[in-house]
């Protein structure tokens, strides 16, 4: 995108995002040409737009419209798809004796569509079944962060109608996107807790000129940029390990910044009268979303070590 | 030349002198064999017309973007030709010339510092002065004959090679603080410089003291403003942490590759390993990131300071497994590379110390970045 073009898409997107959510934030997005973007500018349609849901904490069907994307799906706007449970980055289906069995997650986008797409584990790689929403069986799930709307999806399907889907490229391109939302979430939380430090006044001086303080949002700041140009230079070449580290990179960062911004705030930052918690909620949950940052950080390290040599370094 | 073109030239004429470039010494060598092949590597290069590229022609250079001095030593590290430390100091000591010496100066010395010919020391802390630069009291006085310089250095890198220093003495009143500090270029071989080598931890005597008594320096060698020293030392430590720390990454990125695969099954935790390369990883993406920026003509300032947090905290996870992979070669081995291992893995040591602390880092960025304002 130009310059000028992309300030345009960025401030409509950050308008949306601190405005509505839900299906009000889609319908929003849907008028913003978010899906156009994504085909003329990936990386920027998606570090754009996760970025901002992050800072806002809010909620939309964008990671299941870039997921069926990704996964070939035509009409993805009234289609969401299957997550894999927590932790995990594998697809959430198998299929076993002409049956699919199916145990994932979805997030509020499910119960806003009317298909939803599983990707299951099958004999000759990752096959795709697009479905009626009514097929599967929906369980809500309150947990740690309600506002997330997060559903337990199973079912068991016909498995003969499968087609071959790259799930891996699809689950790398989600990874970064959920990365970019940690950053979001990261950079939120620092900035709460910098102005939090600036107000609060102790021993006849602001906090903020406490060096233990200090030290902890800068900490914090090196934490989000570190994460944020890894997931830059990820765009660059979107590979599953690339996806992997970046997304692992995010998670480890966004929950230390949670750690040091809670501390910042203290008493107050404890409450649900502060915003904090809702950013701290959503961390948790993301990092453990198609890929918990120490599975991926010890699978990182599994497969180096069983090589014995490092992933293709950054070109210059 | 571009980028691409100068990669292609650079390692074809790598591979065609392999041999020539190549230490004569098993492991890292001493520090005497270190500087030898340090300058032969870059006497070479610089015959070769690679040196002089990305530096600009009034120094003796051959112009083109910093991205080309950023290839050149990160392929000379990652092949293990030149010790990345010691390589990357012209990075620091050469844009301080070309940016504050009187013109004729920098055309005249510039290239004998990038072709290997000469090794220059950068001479900053004292006893008495560290993290506090502003407080630095080596004093320079006005004479007729040139400026007297009395005082002492400490920790100057290389001293004992160096030719020239570039040198911060003390022209105002102690009080005036950052502002009385004027920068020099002072030859080694003035009377009154007395060298004293001093043993570190990893085993090499890598800086110095250096004692400076009644040392005349012509007017003509002062770099910037008289005063305006603090401004140079400033505009310095950007550089400082930029082309240097992409080399940097180059050999850490080297070390770990080498340890994954030297270590014995069992020892290295797979977390451990994969914490350290995402770090890496971070830190190349990151510097690369400034690398452009400086390319396009933007000037660096305390943004650096996370590149150098991000560099200093994946050497030290890096070695923390290297203590843990190649724990006993570390510990008890005395062959060369073992010996190699212990030097750099204690080295590591230093990542947090030198070219700025990691607290004095975090202090920058909070100031600047963070805007907290005064932490008092
Ligand atoms: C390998 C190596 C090579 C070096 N080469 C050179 C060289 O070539 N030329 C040169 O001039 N110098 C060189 N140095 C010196 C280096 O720049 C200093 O060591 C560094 O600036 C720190 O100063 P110091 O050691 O006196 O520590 P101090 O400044 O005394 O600091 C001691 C501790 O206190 C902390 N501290 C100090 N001030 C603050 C503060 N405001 N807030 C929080 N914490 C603080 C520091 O972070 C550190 O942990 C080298 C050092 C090393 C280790």
């Amino acid at each position: 995108m130009e310059a000028s073009e992309l300030a345009l898409f960025r401030s409509g997107i950050h308008h949306a995002t601190e405005t509505c959510s839900g299906e009000a934030l889609d319908a929003a997005l849907d008028e913003l040409g978010w899906r156009d973007a994504l085909v003329a500018d990936r990386s920027t349609a998606v570090s754009v737009l996760f970025e901002a849901l992050g800072s806002s904490v809010v909620d939309s069907s964008a990671l299941d419209w870039l997921l069926a994307a990704a996964l070939g799906e035509k009409d993805a706007v009234r289609t969401s798809v299957v997550l894999p449970l927590l932790r995990r980055a594998a697809p959430p289906g198998r299929v076993r004796a002409g049956r699919c069995e199916v145990h994932g997650l979805g997030t509020g986008a499910v119960a806003r569509a009317d298909a939803a797409v599983v990707v299951a584990e099958a004999d000759g790689g990752p096959v795709a079944y697009t479905v009626k929403a009514s097929s599967l069986e929906l369980r809500q799930v309150r947990g740690l962060d309600p506002g997330l709307g997060i559903v337990e999806v199973t079912g068991d399907l016909d498995a003969a109608a499968g087609r071959p889907v790259d799930w891996e490229g699809a689950a790398s391109i989600g990874q970064l996107a959920v990365g970019h939302e940690l950053v979001g979430l990261a950079r939120a939380m620092l900035e709460l807790a910098r102005q939090h430090a600036l107000d609060r006044v102790q021993f006849g001086r602001p906090i903020s000129s406490f060096q233990a303080i200090r030290h902890r949002l800068a900490e914090s700041l090196v934490a989000v940029e570190a994460a944020d140009g890894l997931l830059a230079a990820a765009w660059d070449d979107p590979s599953p390990v690339m996806a992997a580290m970046a997304k692992g990179m995010a998670g480890r960062s966004a929950r230390a910044v949670a750690r040091h911004a809670q501390q910042v705030l203290a008493g107050i930052g404890f409450t649900t009268e502060h915003p904090l918690h809702g950013y701290v909620r959503r961390t948790i949950v993301l990092d453990q979303l198609l890929g918990a940052s120490s599975v991926l950080t010890r699978q990182l390290g599994d497969d180096v070590l069983e090589r014995g040599a490092l992933p293709p370094a950054l070109p210059l | 030349m571009e980028l691409d073109a100068f990669k292609v030239a650079v390692d074809a004429w790598l591979d065609e002198h392999e041999h020539e470039l190549a230490s004569d010494y098993e492991g890292g060598g001493t520090l005497d064999q270190q500087v030898a092949q340090l300058r032969k590597v870059m006497g070479m290069a610089y015959a070769a017309g690679f040196m002089r590229m990305g530096w600009p022609e009034r120094a003796g250079g051959l112009g083109g973007s910093n991205l080309l001095r950023a290839y050149l030593g990160e392929v000379l590290t990652a092949r293990d030709l030149v010790e990345a430390g010691f390589y990357s100091l012209p990075e620091v000591l050469a844009p301080t010339m070309i940016d504050y010496a009187p013109e004729t100066l920098a055309a005249e010395m510039v290239p004998k510092l990038l072709s290997g010919e000469e090794i220059w020391c950068q001479g900053f802390s004292e006893p008495g002065t560290g993290s506090n630069l502003g407080s630095l009291a080596c004093r320079a006085t006005h004479t007729d004959a040139g400026w007297r310089i009395n005082g002492q250095k400490v920790w100057t890198s290389l001293a004992q090679y160096a030719q020239r220093c570039v040198l911060l003495t003390r022209t105002g009143t102690l009080e005036s603080a950052h502002r009385g500090i004027t920068a020099m270029f002072i030859d080694m071989d003035s009377p009154g410089i007395t060298v004293r080598p001093i043993e570190t931890m990893h085993g090499a005597e890598e800086f110095c003291e250096v004692f400076y008594d009644d040392v005349v320096v012509p007017l003509d060698r002062v770099l910037g403003e008289v005063d305006g020293g603090w401004s140079i030392a400033m505009d310095l430590l950007p550089y400082e942490r930029s082309t240097a720390l992409w080399h940097r990454a180059s050999y850490l990125h080297r070390r770990l590759e080498q340890l994954v695969s030297a270590a014995p099954a069992g020892t290295l935790d797979p977390t451990g390993v994969g914490e350290a390369t995402q770090l890496l990883w971070a830190f190349r993406a990151r510097s690369r990131a400034t690398q452009r920026r400086l390319a396009a003509g933007e000037t660096l300032g305390s943004e650096t300071s996370i590149d150098k947090v991000l560099v200093a905290t994946a050497e030290q996870a890096i070695f923390e497994l290297v203590g843990e992979g190649l724990g006993p070669e570390v510990a008890t081995g005395d062959d060369p590379v073992s010996a190699r291992w212990r030097a750099e893995f204690l080295y590591s040591r230093a990542a947090t110390i030198y070219g700025g602390s990691a607290e004095i880092q975090r202090n920058i960025i909070a100031r600047r970045l963070l805007a907290l304002g005064d932490d008092r």
